[in-house]
């Protein structure tokens, strides 16, 4: 059998051929762990990076905790499944990766402003953790609107502060 | 008492009197002056909103009365969008769209204000100072400093004017001392204001209403929760209420006494376009989209970017026993 998973990542095997170890490795055991063990020995030979000799324990561990979905998704405003799967851990690597590049240069500036010395300071981790940019939408209209009336500042500035909510920049585009 | 307990209490009592030093009494006086002008005062002028590239020019009105008074916004830059609030109800006229969205007051001792009475409780969170006197559209101005004693809320520098305590000029920064936001009159007259000036404009009778119909919540019970995972945030109101229409949605507001962040829950099936998970800024303002158990999570909040998506991946959702 390990010969044949060897094959098989080799892309060595026919459409015939791979019913074997596909359905081998279909069921946990020596088949998957020769799967495993022979993926780590192929990344540290192409010096790739290692995640970890047992990952997958803690991946699925993860999952489980993962809050249950209460409701069908719409269809219509996802991608399909298949997608959902590996685009996020892509996508946050790279903004974790830009958000670290822009950090990094940032810092020194941060440091030269005349700002009071921080109590209660915001862990590293988190500043890495940027989110996209997104241009205000009509929808945060109306979250505006929503939020500002429980704004304390209302009592020192009236409602001067209802500009943001009514901004043109919020506001539909006509075509 | 072993002698680590009371090196603590010293410690303990030397930041206390620290934090009184740094709220002059004078400083607290002056913010009780803007509150005060601000609801007592009847007032018409012209102000500048700033932040990033961008500029807008508006117009404020306000007729005091006694039970609060009406006061009508109009911006005089791009379409002339308008904002009229009154004692129970805040109503937005949109030409774009011509939409007027109202969101009814329900409760007025539900809202967060900076009352005289709590003014002082901002020393925790801000050291508030005075500043220097400046001449602003032609008031001589008394400048106040609440420079925050963390990294999670903006700074902000007020101008009030010395006779009124009206408040003359606004800027909110943040912590390497850069302006996110500032508002400031560039004309202004104090003084008796006609009811005529803050007639709704004729335009809107035909225009689309929206309503914004407001219910009291309960988000544990529902499976939420949403923590005031910021030090001096606390939680101030939970309410169900109508977004664009018929979109019904869970908001939830926390404030620092100065600053207030909102988090609105509601289900991903009912909407027509598609989420747009991230973050978004106006002024001050920012607001963090993300997306729990078929959920969408928005947090709008007064708060450096940090503060609000940290709220916001506080969230979580547990399916109720």
């Amino acid at each position: 059998m390990k010969s044949k998973i060897s094959a098989l990542m080799d892309s060595e095997l026919d459409a015939r051929e791979l019913r074997e170890p596909l359905s081998a490795l279909g069921e946990d055991g020596e088949a998957r762990e020769t799967w495993r063990t022979y993926h780590l020995i192929s990344d540290a030979l192409r010096g790739g990076a290692i995640l970890s000799a047992n990952c997958a324990p803690r991946v699925a561990q993860r999952l489980a905790q993962e809050p249950a979905l209460i409701a069908p998704l719409p269809s219509a405003i996802r991608p399909p499944e298949r997608a959902r799967w590996f685009v996020p851990s892509a996508l946050a690597a790279s903004v974790a990766a830009v958000a670290l590049v822009g950090w990094l240069a940032l810092a020194p500036q941060q440091g030269a402003g005349p700002a009071p010395a921080p109590l209660a300071q915001a862990p590293q981790a988190e500043r890495a953790k940027e989110p996209a940019r997104l241009p205000l939408t009509s929808a945060a209209q109306d979250y505006l609107i929503a939020h500002q009336a429980f704004s304390p500042r209302n009592s020192l500035q009236g409602m001067a502060l209802y500009v943001r909510s009514v901004s043109d920049q919020a506001a539909p585009r006509k075509p | 008492m072993s002698r680590a307990a009371g090196a603590l209490l010293l410690w303990a009592a030397a930041g206390l009197a620290q934090a009184q030093a740094q709220a002059a009494p004078d400083a607290l006086d002056w913010l009780r002056r803007i509150y005060q002008a601000t609801e007592k005062l009847s007032y018409s002028g012209t102000f500048v909103y700033q932040q990033g590239e961008r500029t807008e020019t508006s117009r404020i009105t306000r007729r005091a009365a006694i039970g609060g008074g009406v006061e009508r916004l109009e911006v005089l830059d791009g379409p002339p969008r308008e904002v009229i609030r009154t004692r129970d109800e805040i109503r937005c006229y949109l030409p774009d769209s011509q939409t007027v969205k109202v969101d009814r007051r329900r409760d007025q001792r539900a809202f967060p204000a900076l009352l005289p009475a709590q003014v002082s409780g901002l020393t925790e969170h801000y050291s508030i100072t005075m500043d220097e006197t400046a001449r602003i559209a032609g008031y001589d101005c008394q400048a106040i400093v609440l420079a925050p004693r963390d990294e999670l809320r903006y700074g902000y520098k007020l101008w009030a004017d010395v006779q009124t305590g009206m408040l003359l000029k606004a800027r909110a920064f943040n912590r390497a001392g850069e302006t996110v936001e500032q508002f400031t009159f560039t004309q202004l007259e104090i003084g008796y204001v006609s009811r005529e000036r803050l007639r709704p404009p004729a335009a809107a009778r035909s225009w689309r209403v929206e309503q914004s119909a407001v219910a009291p919540a309960n988000l544990a019970e529902a499976g939420w929760e949403v923590h005031a995972d910021l030090p001096g945030f606390r939680k101030v109101v939970e309410i169900r209420r109508m977004l664009r229409d018929a979109q019904p949605a869970d908001q939830v507001v926390f404030s620092d006494g100065l600053a207030a962040i909102s988090v609105f829950i509601e289900p991903i099936a009912g909407r027509t376009e598609p989420p747009r998970i991230g973050l978004a800024t106006m002024g001050a303002v920012n607001i963090y989209t993300r997306e729990v158990a078929n959920h969408l999570v928005t947090v709008v909040g007064e708060a450096p970017a940090a503060s609000v998506q940290r709220m916001g991946n506080r969230v979580e959702f547990h399916r109720p026993q």
